[in-house]
Order: structure tokens, then sequence, then C-alpha cells
């Protein structure tokens, strides 16, 4: 496969996942500022998610629509879901002898539907669930398609390492906001619907239920998201995944290459392994994900260097 | 119930040829088509309109213009009613264009080698030498299987007493052939069953004639050569041509970039090392092609290729240097090649064009300017045209100075009508003017052509320029069968 194909169905991969990530952190946290007594901040998502000075995210950061137009629609914002979107169809438009047409499609009518006017209209006079759920609704369209229509080739490979590479980031900064918030208050940390939401949103509750009987704790919470192998947005369940599609590239004819990102991928597999929630909490939820993450970006750099580079 | 309304105003002009009225009677090839349409409602036909938009956008058949950094898709017009062409037409057609192809194949062997057809004294040199896209590196260089042009998109138009004339010899890299099947799939979608009823023959086989043809150019005898098509990239307004092509022949679509010369042979980069190329259908023109032969400016090629392609380690398709046998001033002497090479009459006649380098000549189109159009002779896409009959005075002067400085650079002819074909605009049918495209494609087995091409409709009531680039759109193309090719 041309490497500049990789490169196109890699970084497809990873915007369809990361417009997908964001629309759910956008509902998730939309949903509980309509549960809050005292004003809602949307502070550590715009720090998170966006480029914003710290000044222009304070001015915003408790008018929900305003942010929700400026994390989905707004034009200048590099990191909104529009822009993301029209990245990934980017991506698409010059790979699409290597897609499904039904894949191409799905992204191309996905954009159209990003770029239509009665989008800001919509996200500013009705109710933000029902529209975020319709572009969620466009994501979830695109795993389905690319998992029935993809020919299991090295294309769907890189697109699954770009997938899983990116979730696993996601996952992380999702959780990382969450804590973040949560600063040292206790009486949030016993709060029901704050947990609720967030494992709504990232459709991991009826696990949590069914894992722990004994209601809602920061610990348990950490435990699935980073370390469950059942929970497909897990962190232990996205590298896993990373490093089983990136075993299929196996080649003799690049085995020096193979080998290194193998090792990269394989040591971050066995220090999520072998982590528990206590031993994350002593370190510090906010420096192991941090860790996590800079490790995952240096996958991806390696990734580039040895199997994208084209120019 | 009859829709009446659709047929109200359909005058079209008396002194043109109109594919659909002879004399106010409607044509057989048309009637079963048009019944089908006073069936539906104004509603229906409208709402006809907006699926096949609909349709084109979500398929990305498009292409983007870019303003104030922000991409807006645009779609090339298409008009809902197909246009069609009997059984009897399409043979005079496609044995005109297979005569034509062959002797303009023959043509380039010889000006790249011998240059009997010069020597002889039926063209002169000075008219070969003068043209821009001829190029010296192909001189002596024995191509595949004698064939320069794999692929001809050879413009054809219909005067008003029916005649069908060659209007230009597309021969570089002809383009808009994903629009021929294309079109065909939306009124496949728009009109359910109104193809296999008209016994429309299909145009298909065209991805799987193509590549055929390209495989067997391959000059390393293996099973399975590697075949790419090189696109300039996904800016180019044809790259949804270069893609659609390059997903039904199943082969690698390539950017310049993407492709190394080592040792003078090609390869593409790919995640597992470098792989040796064959063949490269190249959509990127001569200039751009090799930054170490053409233009050193350019990035869409690649360094190398040239030296690749003369040492015989890989084909390209169309090859470079055809340029100078679609050269508007070449095409006057086409006629007497086909003379020339094949002893034969020319079966499809071109238009009458005057060169302006002869005195006599350019006289008579001086003093006939209101009836002649001008065109550029290196030009193409209906740039560099006057219609002498819409034309200001001062862009007549214009022409007439710049004509007079260069005479080599511009060609005239009279203002041939086009044919004239039904389209369906704001509820009503209207005569538009038309032309035509076929898509031959030439290999070691001989010429080949899927029955159908591209035709292109002027939308503007009483325009004559048909191309894309001026406001054209264009028309499914039907070629009837004789008998129902299906039971």
């Amino acid at each position: 496969m041309l490497s500049r194909v990789a490169d196109s169905l890699y970084w497809m991969s990873r915007y369809m996942e990361r417009s997908d990530g964001i629309l759910r952190m956008l509902k998730m946290n939309y949903a509980s500022s309509q549960d809050e007594f005292i004003e809602f901040s949307w502070q550590p998502v715009l720090k998170i998610f966006t480029y914003l000075e710290e000044d222009d995210a304070k001015a915003i950061s408790n008018q929900t629509r305003e942010v929700l137009q400026f994390m989905v629609t707004d034009k200048e914002n590099a990191n909104s879901v529009y822009n993301i979107v029209t990245q990934a169809r980017e991506n698409a438009r010059s790979v699409q002898d290597h897609i499904s047409k039904e894949l191409w499609q799905c992204l191309n009518d996905f954009y159209h539907v990003m770029r239509n006017e009665r989008l800001v209209q919509l996200l500013h006079q009705e109710d933000p669930i029902t529209v975020l759920d319709d572009l969620i609704k466009h994501c979830l369209l695109y795993y389905g398609i690319a998992d029935v229509t993809m020919a299991r080739g090295e294309g769907i490979s890189f697109m699954n390492i770009g997938k899983y590479l990116e979730r696993g980031i996601q996952s992380s900064d999702i959780l990382d906001v969450k804590f973040n918030s949560l600063g040292n208050d206790s009486d949030k940390n016993a709060d029901i619907t704050y947990w609720k939401y967030l494992l709504l949103s990232i459709s991991g509750y009826q696990l949590y239920l069914k894992t722990y009987r004994s209601g809602f704790e920061a610990r348990n919470v950490l435990e699935q998201i980073v370390l469950d192998d059942r929970f497909p947005r897990s962190v232990s369940y996205s590298i896993n995944r990373l490093h089983i599609y990136f075993k299929r590239l196996k080649s003799e004819r690049n085995a020096s290459s193979y080998n290194q990102i193998d090792f990269m991928i394989g040591k971050l597999a066995s220090k999520v392994q072998y982590s528990t929630p206590e031993a994350i909490m002593e370190q510090g939820l906010h420096q192991y994900l941090n860790e996590i993450i800079s490790q995952l970006n240096g996958i991806g750099i390696a990734l580039n260097e040895k199997y994208f580079a084209y120019s | 119930m009859q829709n009446n309304v659709l047929l109200a105003n359909y005058n079209p002009d008396l002194n043109t040829w109109d594919e659909m009225y002879e004399n106010a009677n409607v044509r057989k090839q048309y009637q079963g088509v048009l019944d089908f349409l006073q069936r539906l409602s104004i509603e229906e036909l409208n709402k006809k309109e907006e699926q096949a938009r609909r349709l084109f956008m979500s398929q990305g058949i498009t292409f983007t213009v870019y303003s104030s950094g922000e991409g807006i898709e645009k779609i090339f017009p298409f008009d809902i009613i197909p246009r069609i062409i009997t059984n009897t037409e399409w043979e005079h057609i496609e044995n005109g264009i297979k005569q034509r192809l062959k002797a303009l194949n023959l043509f380039l062997k010889d000006v790249y080698n011998e240059q009997f057809i010069i020597n002889d004294g039926v063209i002169p040199a000075e008219m070969v030498y003068s043209c821009p896209h001829f190029v010296r590196e192909m001189y002596g260089f024995p191509v595949p299987y004698d064939i320069y042009v794999h692929i001809a998109g050879i413009d054809l138009i219909r005067d008003s007493d029916g005649s069908f004339y060659i209007l230009e010899d597309n021969l570089r890299t002809p383009s808009g052939v994903s629009y021929m099947l294309e079109n065909r799939e939306i009124t496949k979608r728009l009109f359910p069953d109104l193809l296999p009823k008209n016994n429309v023959r299909t145009v298909l086989e065209y991805p799987a004639i193509l590549h055929k043809n390209l495989v067997s150019l391959s000059p390393r005898q293996t099973a399975n050569p590697t075949v790419v098509v090189l696109t300039p990239g996904i800016y180019n307004s044809a790259y949804f041509e270069h893609t659609t092509l390059a997903r039904l022949m199943g082969v690698e679509l390539v950017e310049g970039r993407d492709l190394v010369v080592d040792n003078l042979r090609v390869y593409m980069k790919t995640t597992v090392g470098l792989q040796q190329v064959d063949v490269i259908y190249r959509r990127v023109d001569d200039e751009f092609l090799d930054p170490l032969v053409f233009n050193q400016n350019s990035l869409l090629g690649v360094a190398g290729l040239m030296s690749a392609y003369r040492k015989g380690n890989v084909a390209i398709v169309n090859a470079t240097g055809t340029g100078v046998a679609d050269d508007k001033a070449i095409y006057t002497f086409v006629p007497a090649m086909i003379q020339y090479y094949l002893n034969e009459e020319p079966i499809l006649k071109n238009v009458p064009t005057y060169q302006l380098g002869n005195l006599e000549e350019r006289d008579h189109v001086f003093s006939n300017m209101n009836k002649m159009v001008i065109k550029k002779t290196n030009e193409s896409g209906g740039y560099g045209m006057l219609m002498g009959n819409t034309a200001t005075d001062e862009e007549i002067h214009t022409y007439k100075t710049e004509i007079a400085k260069d005479p080599r650079q511009f060609i005239a002819q009279p203002i041939i009508s086009l044919s004239s074909a039904p389209c369906y605009m704001n509820g009503r049918l209207q005569p538009r003017r038309i032309d035509l495209r076929p898509y031959a494609l030439c290999g070691p087995d001989g010429i080949e052509i899927v029955p159908g091409g591209l035709t292109r409709v002027a939308l503007r009531e009483g325009s004559l320029v048909v191309n894309s680039s001026q406001g054209g759109g264009s028309k499914d193309t039907w070629v009837l069968a004789d008998k129902p090719e299906r039971n």
C-alpha cells in the first residue's frame, strides 16, 4: 500500500474517532450542566479540547450555547467538529479507491450535514442533546459501514491503528477533564449524577452497574475507564486493540521499523496491564494519564516516520 | 393523464438540426422517452431534478472551488433528459472515429520518426515544429505497439443538415469519461426500467477495456503488472474522475510525490518499501510530467520519468508529445493524413478551417468576421475563443491585431450552428445546443469505442459554447441497439 494512502486512512480514522469523542464529551457535559445548582463551568473542556487562551476560555466558560457552537460549528476553531469532519473527509477523498463507496458516501454526507447552515441555528435554539445525538449517529454509521464493507487488508489495519490510538487518547482526556474539575471536592466525589453522566456518555453505565454493586465511587470509575478490558472505551482495551492491529502489519520487508514500534506498544500495554487503581491514585491520575497520552503520541510519531514518510 | 405543458414551448430554431423534432414531428428514437415524460407531472419531474442533484452531491461527484480559504462544492450541471443516438448514426460515428484515430496514430509515429509526410510535402515542416506540444525527446523513440494515443476524446457536432463534423481531436489527457459513466448511473435511479425498455446499449465495459489495454503495455513480462493512474492531486477539478477510474479498474491512484525514479526504473513508495511501476495512465499534462525535461518548477511530476520511459522501463499513457496531433492548426491536415496513410476518404468531415498565415484566407476571414469563430491553436476548454457574431468591435479589433502579429497561433472556422436537443428547464422542455464526445480506446487489438459518450450542452438560450468552464452542462447519452440486447 502507498505510504500516502496509509497515512490518509490512518488520519481519516483518527479524525472520525476524535469527532465521536468530542461529540460524546460535549453531550455528557451539557447533560450534567443541567443538574448543577451553581453555574456550570466549561473551563476544563475548553482547556483540554481547544487552543483557546485562558482569558478567552474564561470569557465563554459559563455560556453553554456559545461553547457548543465554538466546539461544534465554529470554522475558526481548528478542533471544532466541523473542521475535524472536514479533515476526515478530505483524507477520505484522496483515498476513495481504497475505501468502500458506501464509506465514502457516509463521510461525504456527514460533511454536508456539518456544512449546513441550519446546524448553527439548531444548536442555538433546539435541545442540544437531540442535535448532538443526530451527529453522533453519523459517527456510529461510519463505524458500522467501515466494519461491514471494508476489505480485511492493510488498509483497515491502518484505520484501526488510527482509531484505537485516538480512542486511547480521547478516553484519557475525558477522564482527565472530569477528575480535574472534581478537585478535592469530596461532596462531588459521592455525587451519583456526576458519574452517571460520564459513564452514560461513553456507553459504560450498564457495565458499571453490573460490575460494581456498591454505588458510585471514583476508584471504580477509574478502574473501568482505564483498566477494564471488557469495556471498549477503556484505555487498556484501546491499547490492546492497537497492538493487535499493528501486529497484522508484520512483514519481512521492513522488520526493523516493525520491531521498534511493536516494542513501544508492548511496553505501554504492559504498563497499563500491571497498574492498579490504588497505585494510579497514589501516583496521581493526572500524571498517570499524561504519561499514557505522551507515549501514545510517541507511537504516532514513530508510525509517521517509519510507515507514512513519503516526501 | 398527459402533461401537455411540457412541449408547449418547444420551438427549435428552423435553421438547426433538432435531435427530437423533424418538421414538428417527433423522431422515432425519442418517442419512447417522450411518452414516458408526458406521463409525469411537473412536480414529479422537478423532484427528479432535485434527486439528481442530491445523488451527485452525496457521491461527491463534484469539483471544489476555493475562495477565501474555504472549499465550496460544485456540481457540473446535469440535464435529466437523455440525448439519443440511433444505431445507424452510431455506426457512422464509430467508423469515422476509428479511421481518424488510426491515421492520427500513424501520423504521430511518422512525425517522431522518418517524417515521410513532411518530406512528401503533405504537411509543411514549420507547421509541425512551431507547435508548442511537439516534444523533441520523443524523436526516434519506439513506443510500444506504435500506439501514441491510447485514449481519445474526439468532439463531434452536427450541422443544420444533420451531418456530423469533427470539431476537435482531444489526444492529450481528454477528460469527462467519468461523467459518461455516472450520468448513466443517475438515469438508472431517476427513471427505473426506462433504459431496458428503450434498448439502450450499456457503457459499463469502459473501465475493463481500458484496464486490459493498460496491462498489455507493461514492459515487464509479469502476470500482474503494476498499473497506476497519476493525478495532479485532490485540488484538480477532474480529481473525481481520476479516483473513479482508479477505483473501477482496481489500480492504485498516485500523485507525483508517491513516485520515485531509481536506476531508470519507476517505483512507488509503499508501507513496505519501494514497488516497481510498469504502466502509468497519467492525467498530468506533458509539461508538468518531469521537471528534468519540461517545466522545472513543476511539483506534480516525477524527476527522471522521461529517462525511464525512453529506456523502455515504464509505459506512459497517452504517450508524451501527442499534442502535436491535436493542435488546431494541424487539425486542418487530418483529412489529408487519412488519405496519405490509409488511402481512404474521410468518413467524418472536418469543419472548414482557415489558416490565417495564408493571406487570401485571412482576408476572407477578416471581411466575414461576424460569421467566424476564432480559436487559439494551443488552447482548449473554450478558452481563447472569439465568437464573431456576438463579439464587440473592440474585441474583434484586438483579435485582428493579434492575428496579424502571429497568425500561426490562430485558426478561423465558420460558425457551425450545432444541433439542439430537449432540456428540462422551468417545467418545460426547451431546445439547447449540444455536442458529442465519444471515448475511443486504442490497444494492441485495435480501437474500441463504448457506445455512448459525453453530451455537453450549452445551457444558456442561444449559446453555442458547451464547455463546462463556460457554463455548459451534460446529459446522459444513449446509443440504441437495433434489436433488443436482452430478452
